[in-house]
């Protein structure tokens, strides 16, 4: 009884860290540049897959049951480098047709449109990564090469996540004190005053694009990694939007506001059902459970705007902008 | 070779005209209220199970057109004199109506999972026996969605054009304080949009589910991609240039699913999307958005 609870445990605390470093990765895209990224599980699930296909070694060998490209066996950290540079190449060719100076609803519908097909491809086009059914029996990292038991190597693994998520935090924030930093916020709050000193904020929006798609591909490594399956199932458009009530309830902008929602939304909300008493047929808690998200991201956006941790904002003249309420 | 070509643009004609009533009825929703509806796909969903349960109770499936358009139409002014005015009232921006249009969205469609068990239900009614027409054979059934999508381009349009309905509608996609000091009822005719364009999108939920004789929570929602691509290769407010944007897609869509395989059908779609951004931006340039305020 015991020992499940710790694997249960160290297992929230890896998808806590998955979860933290998409909220990172949101939060730096949305709450400082503006940038509105709904199709964000699709760099994850781009993260997800790179790492999986070249940790699977090559397709098509002896007993092979699934499909996939570019099959390869790289040994311990590199599936990750892989991962990110995969989450990042992806974004950058994602944002280079969609962070054009269009209108945000456009660019939000582009986004949330090439996350809706994406997965379609991904379902038709089956010699791509084996379609549907999606890559499965992906190993963990380096576990027979730990002296560890089954429960020693799943805190070794959490605290490996947690390690990567405090180094991202770090570069995260050093990234948005930084000169460039004030150039996102410049360009969020004003985008022509911006654009009238200089900024190039279409440079500026893919910049942050494409270190949010490295950060996204990391996430998508370290989880497939830890679970060692990969399928559409996992990467519904709706994904996203666990993220982005996430960091709307805890507060954008904010990181430890982030903290929080990612603790409060995807782990606490989220793992909570499994211990109540099931009601109805199979399935109609975890649908139920996408209502309330909606309802909870709708009610966000009425009662509080800025979340339950805002931005602490420097001292300066005063929102001027016109919003009434 | 020319044969399939030719049936492959019969069938493009088909899906167009189900592209475009959808398409007309977001467009002018989204032309003359600024509300991006990201919803408007589960409002789809919506009409088309009213749709399917009108059938399994006994209704004639052509009935159900018009009871999944009443559905429809029901349901968007629901939610756009409550939800959206309320969102308004409070601040909301043309972004912030998107999100949350989008939050609506996700509730509305797991919401229709959870009632509909996660099941997917075949809805195969009005089949008879094909017809030949030259190299193309297509069903009856197709033959009359398509005259149904024209009939509805040119009742529309009709109605825009001639009647002082239309006019007023005209007048309040283009400039919504200028219509209000000229006299016009600002509130009633945002009614009728709502109506309208609710009316539509719920008879395009149902006119999909006897095409594609199946429908599931997610019917909708996959759908949404090619009526917002549509809408916005035609121009926003205009159903006469979402109607054209739905007849380029539905075509190219079918014969790139005859050449290249079914699969790449939706990223044909995709594909012109993103030929519009690139190549179009006049229609989506930023610096519009400034101007537009919600009308509701």
């Amino acid at each position: 009884m015991l020992s499940s609870w710790t694997f249960y445990i160290s297992t929230l605390v890896v998808y806590f860290g998955v979860d933290l470093l998409s909220g990172i990765s949101l939060n730096l895209q949305y709450g400082y540049a503006g940038v509105i990224n709904f199709g964000y599980i699709v760099f994850q699930a781009a993260g997800a897959y790179a790492a999986a296909v070249v940790t699977l070694g090559p397709s098509g060998g002896a007993g092979s049951f699934q499909k996939y490209i570019f099959g390869a066996n790289l040994p311990f950290p590199l599936p990750l480098l892989v991962a990110t540079a995969a989450g990042a190449i992806l974004a950058g060719f994602v944002g280079l047709f969609s962070l054009r100076r269009i209108r945000r609803d456009y660019q939000a519908a582009v986004l949330l449109i090439v996350s809706l097909i994406a997965i379609q491809v991904v379902q038709a086009d089956i010699p791509l990564f084996n379609g549907s059914n999606g890559l499965t029996g992906v190993p963990r990292p380096l576990v027979n090469v730990l002296p560890l038991s089954l429960q020693g190597y799943q805190w070794a693994y959490a605290g490996w996540v947690l390690l990567l998520c405090a180094l991202v935090y770090l570069l995260v924030r050093w990234l948005s004190r930084s000169p460039w930093g004030r150039a996102l916020r410049a360009m969020r709050d004003q985008e022509d005053a911006a654009v009238a000193i200089g900024l190039n904020v279409t440079a500026l929006r893919l910049q942050v694009f494409v270190i949010g798609g490295a950060i996204a591909g990391l996430s998508g490594g370290l989880l497939v990694e830890f679970i060692g399956a990969w399928s559409p199932d996992a990467w519904g458009y709706a994904e996203t939007f666990v993220i982005f009530t996430a960091i709307f309830v805890g507060g954008v902008r904010n990181y430890r506001g982030v903290l929080l929602g990612v603790l409060l939304v995807p782990i606490i909300f989220l793992q909570l059902p499994q211990f109540l008493p099931p009601i109805g047929y199979p399935g109609l808690v975890q649908s139920l459970e996408w209502v309330i998200i909606g309802v909870l991201w709708m009610l966000c956006l009425l009662l509080r705007p800025s979340g339950l941790l805002p931005e602490r904002r420097a001292k300066a003249l005063p929102d001027l902008s016109g919003r009434v309420a | 070779m020319l044969s399939t070509l030719v049936s492959a643009i019969a069938f493009g004609v088909v899906l167009a005209s189900i592209i475009a009533i959808a398409a007309m009825g977001f467009t002018l929703q989204f032309g003359l209220t600024n509300v991006f509806n990201l919803s408007f796909g589960s409002v789809m969903t919506i009409g088309a199970f009213a749709g399917y349960l009108a059938e399994v109770n006994g209704i004639n499936a052509w009935y159900g057109l018009g009871v999944g358009g009443v559905a429809g139409a029901v349901v968007t002014l629901v939610l756009g004199r409550g939800l959206f005015r309320l969102y308004a009232r409070r601040g909301a921006k043309l972004f912030e109506m998107m999100m949350v249009t989008l939050g609506l969205g996700l509730a509305i469609n797991y919401g229709i999972q959870a009632i509909s068990r996660n099941n997917v239900y075949q809805f195969t009614v009005l089949q008879a026996a094909p017809l030949h027409l030259g190299p193309v054979t297509i069903t009856p059934t197709q033959a009359i969605l398509a005259g149904i999508g024209l009939a509805i381009f040119v009742s529309l349009e009709a109605l825009l054009r001639l009647s002082r309905i239309g006019k007023a509608l005209r007048a309040m996609a283009a400039e919504p304080a200028l219509a209000r000091s000229c006299g016009i009822r600002t509130g009633q005719v945002v009614i009728i949009t709502w109506v309208i364009s609710g009316f539509l999108c719920g008879m395009a939920g149902v006119v999909y589910i006897i095409n594609s004789q199946s429908v599931g929570y997610a019917t909708g929602e996959l759908f949404l991609p090619l009526v917002i691509a549509a809408a916005i290769l035609g121009g926003a407010g205009s159903p006469a240039g979402a109607a054209a944007a739905a007849l380029l897609m539905g075509i190219v869509t079918e014969v790139v699913s005859a050449y290249g395989g079914p699969q790449y059908s939706t990223v044909a779609g995709f594909g012109i999307l993103v030929l519009v951004l690139l190549c179009r931006p006049a229609s989506v340039l930023g610096g519009q958005a400034r101007e537009m305020r919600l009308t509701l």
